[in-house]
């Protein structure tokens, strides 16, 4: 068409078919062509970006708020609560609010305005002044401190956000909002109080009973990760986070393009999950038992270190109690309480200060050996303790009989050192039992030699030592052993000779009581446990733990044999100090050197399990260097030898008496301690003499008589009070009149039978511990429950217990 | 009305004037029509109930403006359209009157600009008037080309200098456009005085359309479009204005809360509906997100209510009644009718287009409203009304000869 010959240029027809095309052309290009490109782009937007606008829709159209999902409850094994999770409130102030509102207020009331009608500065004035009065007063009521403290951080004038408190209860939170509603009220201005003042819900986790298995729960901090959450740090609180934590829910509204909620009320709910709780094989009375104990002996002792408890349940694995000595306060882990700690912190300050480098490295380890859960995130040389698990190897390989002598001459020769017995004299010729009753370390190398590093190294595998335990807890250590090579190689021996009686080499505690159960229940290694079951918030049970067996690792017979030997060893050897009449404690004890410290310290330690036949409870308590008297000293301060069997078997023999009376196991006397076990008093009163001598001595009551007459008059102790058997029971005759009021004798450093005859002498009596034979002249009372010098109603019992002093380790054994 | 004569009493020309109106594309605008009030209804409900707590506040508004439009589109081709040839004169007259009258203080500002004019209480925009007169008036002159072109050329004396210049630009068909190009110049200023950015676009475009049709020669078009493209890219690189736009179509994720909101609006509005919307009413977008959702950018809320086919469909009803109004123009009884029909289509086509273009992001924000959907009432009113100036053409086409 450009190409128009000029002669057809004025050709109408021609112009015709020009309008014709080029109107096709039009309708082409305006009615298809340029569509195209728009359809496309409609197609890029609403199918290939569908997603990612989607997405940006949603992220400005809709806005999520989460809803707290409850933190689970940590129940004990009676449930009882450990931790759980309440409402909380933070209190907050804005202080520049308070300027604001009160300015705000001027501009509409002509109270506050001068003749002019404008705002006048001084009544403004004076009207902050008197509202920042009656802020400081109402939070000097509700939180304690002096007003003035208040007064400054309100006058705080460019703040907007004072934290004033944190986790206030609800009762606080309701005097706040009292005081917030009711101040227009109060006050007579309007001043906007809730703007000025209010609270922000969070969650609080408490621990209702404080450092009770503060090591166990753990607690509950903010991490970078976390937000603003607080999460699991330690314990079951970070072992079982996901669980305890559940999701949260969330709220979607829908928004407008200002922020504001749509009038269609456009909302969703996502339910969140709340947290399930956890029920533990924990039992708090267990539980505060084992931490009594710990703490009684750190006391008694002046153990330097600390210490720790485990208490299981030998057939399944469930820990009933786990304790670690120093303990913090999980309501406020960070808080330094060991009054050890405390004392030294406040030395370090007074010479350094309390900004200085030293103090905070102090201040930390402090803080660091408090969190510190020493049951698992430790490792220490167990000592003679280990022993059994020797006897037991070579017992199931039956390279040895129960019957077999050993002969101890104080020392042996092993790959060219001389390693000692604690008694350097020698034990002399004894069996198997014996030696472990003596805790004797040339037997246990020998039997170590005739079991060599072989069967010594796969049993040790068999016995998990050399694996963590599988136990609910984060923070498991390694244990510590040589390598495998060099252990097996020819330059073994020594190490295979020390191991044999649990030196040089170091485990886990809870390493050691789940090996330690496996040689008392029949051979079987279990996995042990804290968490019992989980539930959900209805109460279903969503997992329940059902016994786990690892694997066999000796047979029922060698596990019968052992604790047999084990109850001996407390019967008739070191573990002496543990026997309680009644209960059938077993054990071993074990006093272990700390031979990567220079310090001389050690670990006295005790593992013990009752009863015999059919154990329900097994105990591992150690105390950590307790304080020699003097830097070479073999006794404590307190003058007691230091080593297992002296400083912690009468402590575990306690604890284990107390767990089982706690747990019910009914008690079996064996036929010498029946006569002096428990029986309750006649009703003797008003019977003839010769009638009520009979009747007493019927019950294993001997008698004594004060008066004359022939009938009875008064009796002391009354019917029906208990007393232990053999005692003797006072029978007034005639006009004889008891005396109402003794006063206790001091029976300390007595043995068994003289003590008795104190305290009944006064006409008290006497309930023994710790002693299975009455005549033995070398065990004496180191204690009694009753202090001398208290004045009592006469016919009390008084406990007394008795110790021998074992000697079951001496120091420089190597 | 006068009474209805006799059929056999009526010249040919009145015959012919009371031929049947085009169905199909009567329908087509009824459909479009109908479908624009809904979906200003659904987009303008949440923004009009948070500005006037009224939610029916633009859409009762409008209602009244589309039925005016209706009956207007109903009465016009009631009237012979060549009696638009002589209207032609006076509507440009008064179209350049008005749009010098916006720029008085009878103008009424808004969105920067001053565009609009109100008299008696009618506020409008006089840019309305003008497109549909600039067409008129092209359509008119131009259709007389033929019979200027079958005269006897002017002779020019080719002894003066202003003779043989004459001669020379009457051979390269310069003079003939001269009337054509003052009207334009005109018009074109006093939209750059509002400023009218897309008014002058459209007027432009309609025009053009119309002298493209007509048989003005193409080097023309040629040139005058690269002069045009490259006084735009002057406009662009050298007005502070005009750079940022394209700045902010090129790059909308580059400033979210100033210029490159609305793209970006528009294109999660878009983007969120998907394959087939978030249904009719349902949009979220319209809740104050993206400006304009009632207005220049209502096509975006469509998009996210009715997804991708909804939205494909409505393309195609555009798309149809644009082919439709090209195909009455080839059948129109003469070239003064198909050169109306086709610059009023081009009209309200390149509207469409712009509109898509730019509410898709394929072309740079300018604010061009979209036919039949758009909130305004005189717009709608004159784009109903230029439909019934097509309607009043489609019934002067022969009909075909029955087999």
């Amino acid at each position: 068409m450009q190409k128009q010959d000029p002669k057809e240029r004025h050709s109408a027809g021609n112009n015709n078919r020009s309008l014709f095309r080029r109107t096709i052309f039009l309708m082409v290009c305006m009615g298809v062509v340029f569509f195209i490109p728009m359809v496309a782009q409609l197609w890029k937007l609403q199918i290939s970006q569908h997603d990612y606008w989607q997405e940006r829709a949603a992220n400005q159209q809709l806005r999520d708020v989460a809803v707290d999902s409850g933190r689970g409850t940590i129940y004990d094994a009676n449930g009882e609560v450990l931790a759980m999770s309440a409402t909380a409130y933070d209190l907050i102030l804005a202080p520049a609010q308070l300027v604001r509102n009160a300015n705000e207020l001027a501009e509409n009331n002509s109270k506050l305005q001068d003749e002019e009608k404008e705002p006048d500065e001084g009544k403004i004035q004076d009207l902050i002044e008197d509202t920042r009065a009656d802020v400081a007063e109402f939070l000097a009521g509700l939180l304690g401190e002096d007003e003035e403290t208040y007064l400054k951080r309100l006058e705080r004038t460019d703040s907007y956000y004072e934290k004033l408190a944190t986790y206030l209860n609800e009762e606080q939170a309701e005097q706040v909002r009292k005081f917030i509603n009711g101040y227009r009220e109060e006050s007579g201005w309007n001043m906007s109080m809730p703007t000025i003042l209010y609270l922000v819900e969070t969650s609080q986790r408490y621990y209702p009973q404080s450092t009770t298995a503060s090591h166990v729960l753990g607690y509950t901090a903010q991490n970078e990760s976390s937000g603003g959450e607080k999460v699991g740090a330690q314990g079951l609180e970070a072992a079982y986070q996901d669980v305890l934590s559940g999701t949260s829910g969330m709220v979607v509204t829908g928004v407008t393009g200002v922020g504001t909620e749509l009038f269609s009320s456009y909302e969703e709910y996502f339910d969140g999950q709340d947290g399930m709780d956890l029920h533990l094989t924990i039992d708090a009375q267990i539980q505060a038992m084992a931490e009594q104990t710990l703490a009684e002996g750190i006391e008694t002792y002046d153990v330097k270190k600390g210490g720790f408890c485990i208490v299981m349940h030998p057939s399944t694995g469930a820990i009933l109690a786990m304790a670690s000595s120093p303990e913090f306060d999980p309501n406020n882990y960070s808080e330094i309480i060991t009054q050890a700690y405390l004392e030294q912190l406040a030395a370090v300050a007074d010479q350094y200060g309390e900004d200085s480098e030293e103090y905070g490295t102090a201040w930390n380890e402090a803080y660091g050996e408090q969190l510190r859960n020493k049951a698992v995130n430790f490792t220490y040389e167990p000592g003679s303790v280990f022993k059994p698990i020797t006897v037991a190897m070579a017992l199931e390989e039956g390279i040895i009989s129960p019957d077999d002598h050993y002969y101890c001459g104080g020392y042996k020769m092993v790959g060219g050192y001389k390693i000692r017995c604690h008694d350097h004299s020698g034990h002399g010729d004894q069996t198997v039992t014996q030696a472990l009753e003596n805790s004797c370390n040339v037997a246990l190398m020998d039997i170590g030699e005739q079991i060599g590093a072989e069967i010594m190294w796969e049993y040790w595998e068999n016995f998990g030592l050399m694996e963590t335990t599988g136990i609910d807890l984060a923070g498991e250590v390694e244990s510590f052993f040589w390598p495998e090579d060099e252990f097996k190689g020819p330059y073994g021996a020594t190490s295979v000779a020390t191991a044999s009686f649990g030196q040089t080499l170091k485990v886990m505690p809870i390493q050691m009581i789940r090996a330690f159960a496996s040689l008392i229940n029949g051979g079987h290694l279990l996995t042990p446990y804290l968490v019992q079951s989980v539930t959900d918030d209805n109460g279903n049970t969503v997992y329940y733990h059902e016994t786990e067996e690892n694997r066999q690792v000796i047979s029922e017979s060698t596990s019968s044999l052992l604790r047999g030997m084990l109850e001996s060893v407390v019967a008739n050897g070191s573990g002496h100090n543990a026997y309680m009449a009644g209960y059938r404690i077993a054990g071993k004890t074990g006093t272990s050197e700390k031979r990567d410290e220079t310090t001389g310290d050690v670990i006295c330690s005790f593992m013990g399990f009752a009863p015999v036949d059919n154990p329900k409870v097994l105990v591992l308590l150690a105390y950590d260097s307790p304080e020699r008297a003097n830097g070479t000293s073999n006794y404590t301060p307190s003058g007691t030898y230091i080593s297992g069997g002296n400083i912690t078997a009468p402590m575990a023999g306690e604890l284990i008496a107390n767990i089982l009376d706690y747990m019910g196991v009914e008690k079996q006397y064996t036929g010498q301690e029946l006569a002096s076990s428990d029986t309750t008093v006649p009703r003797l009163t008003g019977y003839e003499l010769t009638v009520a001598k009979g009747q007493a001595q019927g019950q294993g009551l001997n008698v004594r008589t004060i008066g004359t007459g022939s009938i009875v008059t008064a009796q002391v102790p009354a019917a029906g009070v208990s007393i232990p058997g053999g005692s003797t029971v006072i029978l007034y005759l005639g006009d004889a009149k008891p005396e109402q009021e003794v006063e206790v004798p001091d029976v300390d450093g007595l043995n068994p039978n003289q003590a008795k005859e104190r305290l009944e002498s006064a006409g008290l009596f006497l309930r023994a511990a710790g002693v299975s034979d009455y005549s033995d002249p070398a065990v004496t009372a180191s204690s009694q429950s009753i202090e001398a010098g208290t004045t009592v109603k006469i016919g009390t019992v008084v406990d007394v217990r008795f110790v021998s002093n074992v000697i079951d380790y001496a120091p420089g054994e190597t | 009305m006068r009474r209805r004569r006799a059929k056999r009493d009526l010249t040919i020309e009145q015959q012919l004037a009371r031929g049947p109106i085009d169905l199909p594309y009567l329908a087509l605008t009824l459909l479009l029509t109908a479908i624009g009030l809904v979906m200003l209804l659904s987009s303008s409900y949440a923004s009009a109930y948070y500005e006037s707590g009224d939610p029916y506040y633009y859409f009762t508004r409008q209602l009244g403006f589309a039925l005016l439009g209706i009956v207007a589109m109903f009465l016009i081709p009631k009237i012979d359209y060549q009696r638009l040839r002589l209207l032609s004169v006076p509507a440009i007259f008064l179209s350049v009157v008005l749009l010098a009258l916006v720029l008085t203080p009878l103008g009424r500002a808004g969105g920067g600009a001053q565009r609009w004019i109100s008299i008696a209480g009618i506020r409008f925009q006089p840019l309305e008037v003008a497109k549909v007169s600039v067409v008129m008036f092209f359509a008119a002159r131009l259709s007389k080309r033929n019979d200027q072109l079958k005269a006897p050329p002017k002779k020019w004396n080719r002894h003066t200098p202003v003779g043989r210049i004459g001669a020379v630009l009457d051979k390269i068909g310069f003079l003939e456009l001269v009337p054509y190009g003052v009207i334009l110049l005109v018009v074109l200023f006093l939209l750059y005085k509002q400023p009218h950015m897309s008014g002058m676009i459209l007027v432009l475009v309609a025009a053009a359309s119309v002298l493209f049709a007509s048989g003005i020669r193409l080097y023309w078009f040629v040139g005058v479009g690269t002069a045009a493209a490259g006084a735009l890219w002057f406009v662009i690189t050298q007005t502070e204005y005009m750079t940022a736009r394209i700045n902010s179509w090129l790059n909308p994720t580059a400033d979210l809360q100033g210029d490159g909101l609305q793209l970006w609006q528009s294109q999660i509005a878009i983007g969120s509906g998907g394959l087939l919307g978030v249904g009719l009413g349902n949009s979220h977008q319209k809740y104050l997100f993206l400006p304009e959702e009632h207005n220049d950018f209502i096509f975006a809320i469509v998009c996210e209510e009715l997804g991708l086919v909804g939205a494909c469909l409505i393309i195609a009803l555009f798309a149809l009644l644009i082919i439709r109004g090209y195909w009455l123009a080839l059948h129109a009884r003469d070239r003064f009718g198909t050169l109306l029909i086709v610059g009023l289509n081009t009209l309200m086509a390149a509207q469409v287009l712009l509109n898509l273009g730019v509410v898709t992001g394929v072309l740079p924000t300018t604010g061009i409203s979209l036919p039949f959907f758009s909130y305004g009432g005189t717009a709608l009113a004159v784009q109903l009304a230029s439909a019934g100036i097509v309607l009043g053409v489609s019934r002067q086409i022969v009909a075909p000869r029955a087999e």
